[in-house]
């Protein structure tokens, strides 16, 4: 984000003023200077004598200040650092009533800071300055040789006058050259920086070509072949050896713990992130080969990371589609049961949610996401746990909604409520990247594993909120 | 940062508010001397600047047109001496007012930093830390730059153009009323093109946020975007925002384009005039080349600082813009504040009761629910229940991060409210679930920095909470630095890290919210004998996970739906056959299958309650 905009406009600096003073300075500097020497040029020798010492101060001075701007710089970071870890943790802060000596260690820092800075005031109150005292030597030079040059009737007085005016002129440019140098050193500098993140690869996800060009509609048979894969060649691989079909109109239910691969499985699912070759299919095709955007238009995707744009319901709604008349919209919305919700909101569907909807709860968030999937109409539904944030009596609700829906459509239910995934043609069991345990809910709890644990679990858990609301009516 | 806020952060008010400037001149004050300093030198500047082309005067009417040569010499080296004089007076004025900035600007962050420090918890719940630092490092940023660009030298830039017109006409009153005749109109044009550049800069400043907002909410959205194959509609909203911002800075530019030439066109006028009407003069010996040498370097010197007025005139909106939200922050009064007299016990017990006490976050939507109880003296007490029944409520309301809305919670007989905060927190000894580490050695983690804690203390608190043989084995043990805020240690030694932290304070009441993660088995033993040490002489609260804790406890109050529901010793309430019973016994059915060779529950870490999920 930084590197974006503040290295955008520390480049914009040197593209436009930077080089703009440079060409100003550059001709005032030649009309000058030539101007001067046809006056006189024993003079204008003399006077420009100190001049050759301009680049080496503003490289000696450039390179300091650089220098010390990065240790400022770091400095703040450090002291930005300190903040953020200290707002963090303030609830440590305050129990072990740590805040006087986390004041003292932050004026620590901050005094830091402020020294550095002072170092940097420094160098930058003697750079200027300097640069006016070569210009005051010029004039000097002048005043001084010039005056005894039209003592001795060598220049005439007019001449002289002439020729202080050029001199004068020529302050400005030196000035522009100073500060064009230190422009040209951040500039620089930032746009290594921005080269750095225009160098990155483009995903191949944008990459590839593609060769499978075929339009005949998607009718969502999802084929998994010995799929392993991690995030980074030096982690341990989050799924290991995954074989799965599922048909085409079928539903399948993934359960596990946290961390156990569901989520890596659904975002391989959509290559979010790059499945080796040859691992994942949609009727008989590896989706690596798939063109571009038909992926994208077979699979209706609700994470349980919700994001919702800033902008109108309608607008999040309609994310994925082109044609969605306001039938459809109230459609999706129906079937999802945010609709009463939208009603009672004052513009309805137009009714404009902040960044992240903001306005909605985490439940209605989640309700739009899936809204946003349905009314695209999509062969194959992936639910990642799409249902964390309503309880499980509404999700049973929206699922009963959604069995219309999905009827013909290959849906792909992750979640960790077992009661959703009852209904499921199969249902997989992930366990540290592996799959542990495959069959239908009946068999499933014939085996008495892991899944087995886990319903009676839930299923406690649900009598016990069941019994906290009667005693809690009674 | 929400597009909200993003446009929070952009609005923009006036350069220059009385009512804003005398608060910020308040912190100048520790440092008057100072810059009474810097305002001398800021004179002496101006002096400098007026003497040099006075004595080109001198030195060509007086010397030069006497043919002086000895003279000559000696009003040069008169020259050389203002440009040194100039060199010094300038370099320690800009020091000292840098100086003073960032001496009042430290103060100010320091003063925010305290303010923060002292907030209640509610009001980190109100506001994203983002906003908040913002307003401690960026906005002073800004509001520095006021000293470090120079913008307080606006007063020196005044008192060059006043000084200049004094001089000039001083030397030569008509010829300098010919001089100074654009001037008017100068100040007239640079009025009216401050006031578009500043409509552009807010524009700009505005649709910048906008900008950022946009790129951060593509970013952090780049899965949903691609999952819906949206990457070219927000190419294409992106490149509309983006266009309107380059057609922003075009405009400007094209203020500048016209405003900065105008400047150059009446500075070439002035001069121009001055020619003709001096040389006029001169011909007719009225007066002498030296006026007019001296004249141009002033014209020259007069119009600089208002090239520069655009971007001061900027900073110092900007800076008005930031101090107004720094203000804004310091002026909103903390709601838990400490007694005007707090009451302290003469001699402490560690006894808590709750008495009828109603908690909620927002209105109408109740988390506590009349609770009342009572812990003596050195008892241990379980909290169980499911999630949101309200358990972590009732240990943030004992620690005073909240303040209750009815009934009362007395610590040793004595309200909290009646407390000093801090000194009532030295008491208690908080340990959380999610431990925060800090970033520091492993000393610091645990003493938090605090230097009153002896290092034998520290030896003592590791030892005892079982995690100083894993410490002493690190390259530099101690003195080792904490990685990534802990997130490379297990979560089993994170615990025990924090154990040691509540050991090191030696609190009386101890506040244990226990963790849920499960470790292994090793490092649960280890945990359950740093617990042992860690409740030893001590009244204790617990939020209990495991079984063990809960069995120990010398009574369990089980909280459901905000309201305590049953409370007895774990054989009472198995014995009742209520809601804890059933918890029990699905957790004593899976403890049963992990381990059916006797001692379930030291085996076993899997939680009671919370886990619905």
């Amino acid at each position: 984000m930084s590197r974006l905009t503040n290295d955008i406009h520390a480049v914009r600096e040197l593209m436009g003023f930077g080089s703009l003073a440079m060409v100003d300075a550059a001709v005032v500097l030649v009309f000058s200077l030539s101007l001067m020497i046809t006056i006189n040029p024993r003079l204008t020798f003399w006077s420009m004598l100190a001049m050759p010492l301009i680049p080496v101060v503003v490289r000696f001075f450039g390179r300091e200040i650089f220098r010390f701007s990065r240790e400022t710089q770091e400095q703040l970071s450090a002291l930005s650092a300190f903040v953020l870890e200290n707002l963090s943790g303030i609830r440590v802060v305050q129990a072990y009533a740590q805040e006087q000596n986390q004041i003292r260690r932050f004026e620590a820092i901050s005094s830091g800071y402020r020294g550095k800075t002072m170092w940097l005031a420094t160098l930058w109150g003697i750079f200027w300055p300097l640069m006016q005292v070569m210009a005051g030597v010029a004039a000097t030079v002048v005043l001084w040789l010039g005056g005894r040059q039209v003592l001795q009737g060598t220049m005439t007085l007019g001449e002289y006058v002439a020729f202080n005016g050029y001199l004068a002129m020529l302050t400005w440019p030196l000035m522009a050259i100073g500060y064009t140098a230190n422009q040209y050193q951040r500039g620089t500098a930032a746009l290594s920086r921005l080269a750095e993140v225009l160098d990155t690869p483009i995903s191949p996800r944008y990459a590839s070509l593609s060769a499978d060009n075929d339009a005949r509609p998607v009718r969502g048979a999802i084929e998994i072949r010995a799929l392993t894969f991690s995030y980074s060649n030096d982690q341990s691989p989050e799924l290991k050896n995954i074989n799965l079909s599922i048909p085409a109109g079928s539903f399948c239910g993934i359960v596990g713990e946290t961390g156990s691969g569901k989520s890596t499985l659904a975002n391989l699912l959509l290559r979010l992130y790059e499945p080796p070759d040859d691992t994942i299919f949609i009727d008989g095709v590896d989706i690596k080969r798939m063109a571009r955007g038909r992926l994208e238009k077979t699979i209706g995707y609700v994470s349980q990371d919700i994001f919702l744009f800033f902008g109108s319901i309608k607008d999040n709604i309609l994310l994925g589609t082109e044609n969605g008349d306001n039938g459809a919209l109230e459609a999706a919305a129906r079937v999802t049961q945010i609709l009463p919700t939208i009603q009672t909101f004052g513009s309805g569907f137009e009714t404009v949610i902040g960044e992240r909807g903001v306005r909605l709860s985490g439940g209605q968030k989640q309700r739009t996401a899936l809204a946003r999937a349905i009314i695209k109409d999509p062969p194959v539904l992936i639910l990642d746990d799409a249902f964390s944030s309503v309880d499980a009596e509404t999700e049973e609700e929206i699922l009963r909604e959604l069995r219309q829906f999905m009827r013909g459509r290959t849906t792909l239910l992750i979640s960790h409520r077992i009661s959703s995934e009852r209904h499921a043609d199969q249902i997989i069991y992930l366990k540290n990247g592996e799959v542990i345990e495959r069959g239908t809910h009946d068999e499933l709890l014939a085996q008495r594993g892991a899944y087995y644990e886990l319903y009676r679990y839930q299923a406690v858990i649900h009598e016990v909120e069941a019994i906290g609301r009667a005693e809690g009516h009674r | 940062m929400s597009q909200e806020e993003h446009q929070e952060e952009e609005i923009l008010g006036k350069a220059y508010d009385a009512r804003l400037m005398a608060r910020i001149l308040r912190y100048l004050r520790p440092y008057s001397k100072l810059l009474a300093i810097s305002f001398a030198f800021l004179m002496l500047q101006t002096v400098s600047q007026l003497l040099g082309p006075y004595i080109t005067k001198i030195a060509i009417d007086r010397y030069i047109a006497q043919r002086d040569v000895h003279g000559l010499d000696l009003i040069a080296l008169a020259y050389l001496g203002v440009v040194g004089f100039g060199f010094i007076v300038l370099f320690v004025q800009t020091y000292t007012t840098e100086y003073t900035g960032q001496r009042a600007m430290h103060d100010l962050r320091v003063e925010i930093f305290s303010h923060l420090q002292n907030q209640d918890l509610g009001y980190f719940d109100r506001n994203a830390i983002g906003r908040l630092m913002t307003r401690t490092i960026n906005d002073v940023e800004t509001l520095n730059e006021l000293f470090s660009t120079g913008v307080v030298g606006l007063l020196g830039d005044v008192a060059i153009v006043f000084g200049i017109a004094a001089t000039m006409l001083w030397l030569d009153w008509k010829l300098a009323l010919v001089c100074l005749a654009a001037f008017p109109i100068i100040v007239y044009l640079s009025r009216f093109y401050r006031r578009r550049a500043r409509d552009v800069y807010r524009e700009s400043r505005l649709i910048l946020g906008r900008l950022n907002a946009g790129l951060q909410e593509n970013i952090a959205g780049v899965a949903t975007i691609q999952a819906f194959a949206q990457e070219a509609k927000m190419y294409r909203r992106f490149q509309e925002v983006n266009l309107n911002y380059r057609n922003v800075l075009l405009r400007s530019i094209r203020y500048n384009a016209v405003f900065f030439p105008i400047i150059e066109l009446f500075s070439a006028l002035s001069v121009g005039l001055l020619l003709w009407y001096g040389g006029q003069r001169m011909l007719s010996s009225a007066i002498e080349a030296g006026v007019i040498v001296a004249f141009i370097q002033y014209i020259q010197r007069m119009y600089q600082p208002i090239r520069d007025l655009a971007e001061k005139y900027n900073i110092m909106q900007a800076a008005m813009a930031s101090a107004e939200r720094i203000f804004a922050l310091l002026d909103n009064r903390k709601t838990i504040k400490n007694p005007a007299r707090p009451i302290r016990p003469e001699h402490f017990s560690g006894e808590v009761e709750f008495r009828d006490v109603c908690f909620s976050y927002r209105p109408d939507e109740p988390v506590l629910k009349n609770i009342t109880f009572r812990v003596r003296s050195g008892e241990k007490v379980a909290l169980v229940g499911p999630t949101g029944a309200g358990k972590t409520s009732i240990i943030s309301l004992l620690c005073r991060f909240y303040d209750v809305q009815q009934g009362a919670i007395l610590v040793d007989g004595i309200d909290i409210r009646d407390w000093n905060k801090q000194e009532l927190r030295r008491h208690l000894g908080l340990v959380l679930q999610d431990v925060f580490l800090f970033s520091g050695d492993f000393a610091t983690n645990i003493t938090l920095g605090d230097p009153h804690i002896s290092a034998e203390r520290i030896l003592d608190a590791a030892r005892r909470a079982q995690i100083a043989p894993w410490i002493e084995r690190l390259p530099e043990g101690y003195h080792q630095e904490v990685q990534e805020r802990g997130s490379t240690l297990s979560q089993g030694q994170r615990q025990l890290l924090s154990f040691a932290r509540a050991l090191a304070f030696d609190p009386k009441i101890l506040i244990l919210d226990e963790a849920t993660s499960s470790v292994d088995t090793r490092t649960e033993a280890l945990i359950q004998k740093a617990l042992d040490e860690l409740l030893e002489n001590r009244t204790a609260l617990i939020i209990a996970h495991r079984l063990s804790t809960v069995k120990n406890a010398d009574r369990i109050i089980v909280v459901h739906n905000g309201e305590i529901w049953e409370e007895g010793q774990h054989t009472e309430l198995l014995a009742r056959g209520g809601l804890y019973a059933r918890l029990y016994e699905l957790q004593y059915h899976s403890q049963d299958r992990l381990a059916p060779n006797g001692e379930p529950e030291e085996k076993s870490s899997a939680a009671l309650g919370d886990q619905t999920d």
